[in-house]
């Protein structure tokens, strides 16, 4: 499974990438997670607001911090 | 020596924050935290795409930047991802000055500190650069902008809902009404009226909200305080050091005045300065009482925390290097037109 936090380096792009951890070690699950702070890039994948949260290339959520019961349900559903 | 320029931060940081912490800051996070929760940024957006001629997406882009994108990182991503989807290059690049230029925060905090007159006429110079930025912009790109479709999902088109509205309303008045009811006499009525008013809007959120929507809201207002906070306590620290420091003949020679140089050379040092959420205002009132003139403050107050050498360069990157210096040359002469015209015709 592929996650990419998208954000240019504030504490909410930090809380995101923190929540998603913890829901992966809840669900003892693996996956790639990876902070994308290049602006560049976040352009890329068309998201109107930061933090954002993607989950094998699937925005599931952006321009807001999701509660980590939320990043569950997106990773469950990718499995 | 030393000692006198240190005490001059704690002097500053007395004068700007702790005057204003409850009168002020509190009312002004707390209105931020529920424009971020209770404004659907959705609906907005698909308002936007909607928007079918161009006068009425600009007034959308201007107004809705006012209101949403409070937290400065997100800026850019927003303004790139609407414009990535297809919307105007007009409404992205409005999205990009007046979201800084105009945040809800830094303009509460201008009031109160260079008085609610100077913050007004900030929001009204604002959006009418905003205005002149946009359309300059889907001039410059004109050949580019035909044939862009704007492709958005359909979904909620509620942008607020009512008793939201009265919500926001509420705390506005919390936040303005100790300030203009109570323009003489001790600091302690003013803190009696803004209890009033605090009470009031208690009332109103524990009686019409639920228990979940309260806690989304205060949990946003105090990432607001988390951020920015710690950030306005280093910066009136700063800007209390370099009013000590600053020659008040240098000042005045530069930057005083009502000529076009002054207005000028304002706009540039707000263009390349980063200024952090609200430490503009402290900054401002700083130059002021060290001999700048209305006109080049105002400019300031709108470049400083609008533009700064960083950003353009991830505009640059990301809108492209034409895009940037058209935007960065318009907002550099507008905010010199905006000064000298405000000194010579409104202050």
């Amino acid at each position: 499974m592929e996650i990419r936090i998208l954000g240019p380096g504030c504490p909410r792009c930090h809380e995101v990438e923190k929540r998603t951890i913890n829901a992966l070690a809840d669900l003892n699950i693996g996956a790639d997670v990876q902070k994308i702070t290049d602006l560049k890039k976040i352009a890329e994948y068309r998201i109107m607001g930061t933090p954002a949260l993607v989950i094998n290339g699937k925005v599931k959520c952006y321009g807001r911090i999701p509660s980590v019961a939320e990043i569950k349900e997106w990773i469950k559903a990718e499995l | 020596m030393i000692w006198d320029i240190i005490t001059g931060g704690f002097i500053a940081l007395k004068e700007y924050i702790a005057l204003h912490v409850l009168t002020c800051l509190i009312p002004a996070f707390l209105l931020a935290g529920a424009m971020v929760s209770f404004i659907s940024k959705e609906a907005i957006i698909r308002y936007l795409g909607a928007a079918a001629n161009r006068v009425y997406s600009f007034l959308l882009a201007s107004v809705s930047s006012f209101f949403v994108a409070v937290c400065s990182c997100t800026v850019i991503p927003v303004a790139s991802g609407l414009y990535f989807q297809g919307a105007g290059i007009g409404s992205a690049f409005i999205i990009l000055w007046v979201a800084p230029a105009a945040n809800i925060l830094a303009l509460m905090y201008t009031g109160a500190i260079l008085g609610y007159n100077m913050a007004l006429i900030r929001v009204i110079a604002a959006l009418l650069m905003a205005f002149i930025v946009g359309s300059i912009m889907s001039a410059f790109f004109f050949k580019e902008e035909r044939g862009r479709g704007f492709q958005i999902e359909s979904g909620t088109k509620r942008i607020i809902k009512r008793n939201d509205i009265v919500l926001l309303l509420l705390i506005l008045a919390s936040l303005l009404a100790p300030n203009y009811l109570i323009r003489k006499g001790p600091y302690l009525h003013k803190i009696y009226v803004w209890a009033v008013a605090t009470l009031l809007v208690i009332a109103f959120a524990i009686y019409g909200k639920t228990r979940e929507e309260i806690k989304g809201w205060l949990t946003e207002t105090w990432w607001f305080v988390k951020i920015i906070f710690p950030l306005l306590l280093v910066g009136v620290f700063v800007v209390g050091i370099i009013g000590k420091i600053l020659p008040p003949s240098f000042i005045q020679n530069w930057l005083g005045g009502k000529g076009i140089l002054p207005s000028f050379l304002a706009t540039l040092i707000g263009a390349i300065s980063y200024f952090a959420t609200m430490t503009e205002a402290p900054f401002v009132d700083t130059l002021l009482k060290l001999g700048m003139g209305k006109g080049p403050a105002l400019a300031l107050l709108l470049t400083g925390p609008g533009m700064s050498l960083p950003s353009m360069l991830a505009i640059m990157r990301v809108f492209g290097l034409k895009k940037a210096v058209v935007y960065i040359i318009t907002i550099v002469i507008l905010g010199t037109a905006v000064g000298w015209f405000s000194s010579n015709f409104i202050f």
